[in-house]
């Protein structure tokens, strides 16, 4: 079984939501990307979204453009990223691995190498945010061809509307429900219209849905809490790894501390 | 649907956000284009704001001298200096069809941007042009140009800090206001519908050069020609023509300091099939498959990717697709000064440069058209500069 369905699995079995982190792979630098990445799995962290650094990540906010493109200029490629995860794999780390990448990147490498790479070095999932579902057969055919594959993540959003049922009828993994909306206006309406838009969402879904909305805390996602089965934090961990100097501590406190709030609240 | 690729080039890599927003361009597009009312306003605001047609003028020195018939199509004489006011003037009044009330636009030399700016201020729309830090201090006058006209220009601070980077910013934007923006793309790239309604509404260069050809010659030219940086003047030179099996295409890409020095925007000639800006087409790209920066003299073809039914026309080949320096281009600019009186944009002094060279293997009686995409008035600083480094000046 891959182990994103395994892992969310056994978080719904216990009653909880699960919390995923997003970082770009590769900083501060290689071998401290892959202590953070332990560090967070020692604390429970239930997936880990690594950023591929991409000269024009058209669909990623401020934050994640400039720490892609500080990694770009500190080298770190694709090739050196499947290494991390080949070396973190052989020290024993079992935490479900999603990449988050441009199709380009993907295409650029070779889709059937860059899919049986990812089976060797044990790569769970794939987030390509511009590779929407009219042009995924392209990839979804590699994926499907091969035993052991990667899941190919589907993403909806607030406009997504009457498209929702179709993206997410052979969807696997979770669905990424993403917005463009900022959650730091906390008004009511906000949370009324977050809250339709999920329902909706997992109304059709059978698969757990992890909503990414620019979230920092776990109180942020209390007035939606059930309606999800988890969330994810992309732009505010790069921040506080920045501000904390990617220190490993930071990363392990922010996780379980997320991981308690979120689960202790009624 | 089979229409958003030409071969295995287009399509719609875009995020979800935008695939409902994509959706309703396209619906919009067809239906404008099946109603004549639109097509009558489309042709007035040509007519009678930008002043077309542009002549098809027969460059008698130009052709003594190298040889063969050469025929200017005149897009320099177009209000506001450049061909990229044909399209502004079609998707405006595709948006104002929309009740959109605003658009926004991407510039890298700023032609584009001011085109854009003046159809917003024409239609009474509000209007932001998104640019990169570094053309904005290289393209101060159109700064001030968008401005006066109304426009806001945005400072894009993000990756190269170019024409690639203003683009990402205007889709970001576009992703998240498109409610009530409607966002202009400048040249034949972008996701599906994009290239196909920038070719149909900058195919009036050729159906009117065609036209005028034949009641000048009473036949079909020889060779059309057009330079390329996106690929939207060339693609409204070819168009008509591309179905015309005897006439040779021919486009026109920036060499920069040459090929084999790495600092070129050459997309055709030395890239390979990639994905940017919500295409699949040919892209300059490095050894991690990131986008490289294109250089070019001209600010207008200093862009690594090309519009997709370009890349089509050059697999499947129909078009030929040729690269021309900074030094032969600027040569080729001076030449068009001294024999025939025009101030060539730098851009479309690519195409003029290897026109003298196409011509040396053409005979009297032969002929080629040649779009001069804009005028170089937006390019004396650069000329100055250039040549003064040179030393043909002073």
């Amino acid at each position: 079984m891959n182990r994103i369905e395994e892992r969310l699995q056994q978080v719904k079995e216990r009653g909880e939501k699960a919390f995923i982190t997003y970082m770009t792979a590769g900083l501060p630098d290689m071998q401290g990307c892959a202590d953070l990445v332990k560090a967070q799995w020692e604390a429970q962290i239930d997936v880990v979204e690594l950023g591929i650094p991409f000269s024009d990540p058209v669909a990623d906010g401020p934050v994640i453009q400039a720490s892609s493109y500080k990694a770009i200029k500190q080298g770190v490629n694709l090739r050196k990223v499947f290494d991390m995860v080949a070396q973190l794999r052989a020290d024993g780390c079992e935490v479900p691995l999603v990449f988050m990448m441009y199709f380009n990147t993907v295409t650029y490498y070779g889709k059937e190498a860059f899919v049986d790479k990812c089976i060797e070095v044990g790569v769970d999932g794939l987030i390509i945010p511009d590779l929407p579902y009219e042009e995924q057969k392209q990839l979804q055919d590699v994926l499907d061809a091969k035993a052991g594959a990667p899941i190919l993540i589907q993403l909806v959003t607030p406009v997504s509307g009457d498209r929702i049922p179709m993206i997410l009828e052979h969807a696997r993994g979770f669905v990424y429900c993403v917005s463009s909306m900022g959650v730091t206006g906390q008004a009511a309406d906000f949370h009324r219209d977050v809250i339709r838009y999920l329902e909706q969402v997992k109304s059709v879904s059978r698969i757990p849905v992890m909503m990414g909305f620019g979230i920092r805390t776990a109180a942020d996602v209390v007035p939606m809490k059930h309606t999800i089965d988890g969330c994810i934090v992309g732009s505010h961990f790069i921040n506080l790894m920045e501000e904390n100097g990617y220190s490993a501590e930071a990363a392990r406190a922010y996780v379980e501390t997320f991981k308690r709030e979120m689960n202790d609240r009624g | 649907m089979s229409d958003k690729y030409y071969g295995e080039f287009g399509g719609q890599y875009v995020a979800e956000t935008l695939m409902n927003t994509l959706a309703e361009l396209e619906r919009a597009f067809e239906e404008a284009i099946a109603d004549p009312k639109f097509w009558e306003e489309y042709h007035y605001y040509l007519r009678e704001y930008v002043g077309r047609e542009t002549p098809l003028y027969y460059a008698k020195r130009l052709s003594d001298k190298y040889g063969t018939k050469i025929y200017l199509k005149r897009e320099d004489l177009n209000h506001t200096g450049a061909h990229k006011i044909n399209n502004v003037i079609g998707q405006i009044l595709l948006a104002k069809r929309m009740g959109k009330t605003k658009v926004i636009a991407e510039t890298g030399a700023g032609q584009h941007g001011v085109a854009t700016a003046t159809g917003a201020a024409l239609f009474n729309m509000a209007c932001k042009v998104y640019m990169g830090e570094e053309d904005i201090e290289r393209q101060h006058l159109n700064v001030m140009r968008m401005e006066m006209l109304g426009a806001e220009v945005v400072s894009v601070h993000s990756g190269s800090n170019t024409l690639k980077d203003a683009t990402n910013e205007a889709i970001r934007t576009w992703a998240k206001e498109a409610e009530d923006t409607f966002y202009v793309i400048g040249s034949a790239v972008g996701p599906h519908p994009y290239p196909k309604m920038v070719k149909e509404f900058q195919k009036c260069i050729s159906v009117e050069a065609k036209r005028q050809f034949m009641e000048k010659e009473g036949r079909l030219p020889d060779v059309v020609m057009a330079c390329v940086g996106g690929g939207s003047n060339s693609i409204g030179m070819f168009a008509d023509f591309i179905d015309e099996p005897s006439v040779e295409l021919i486009g026109v890409e920036a060499a920069g300091m040459g090929i084999e020095t790495g600092k070129h925007a050459s997309a055709m000639a030395l890239g390979r099939p990639g994905t940017l800006h919500g295409m699949r087409s040919y892209l300059l790209q490095d050894e991690d498959g990131n986008v490289q920066i294109a250089h070019s003299i001209s600010a207008g073809l200093d862009y690594p990717g090309v519009g997709p039914e370009h890349a089509y026309l050059r697999d499947s080949g129909r078009a030929q697709y040729v690269s021309i320096t900074d030094d032969e281009a600027m040569e080729a600019l001076a030449e068009l000064c001294k024999l025939e009186g025009i101030i060539p944009a730098i851009e479309s002094a690519h195409a003029l440069a290897y026109a003298f060279k196409r011509a040396k293997t053409m005979t009297p009686d032969q002929a080629i058209v040649l779009c001069l995409s804009g005028r170089g008035d937006k390019d004396v600083h650069t000329i100055e500069s250039y040549f003064s480094g040179k030393g043909y000046l002073n």
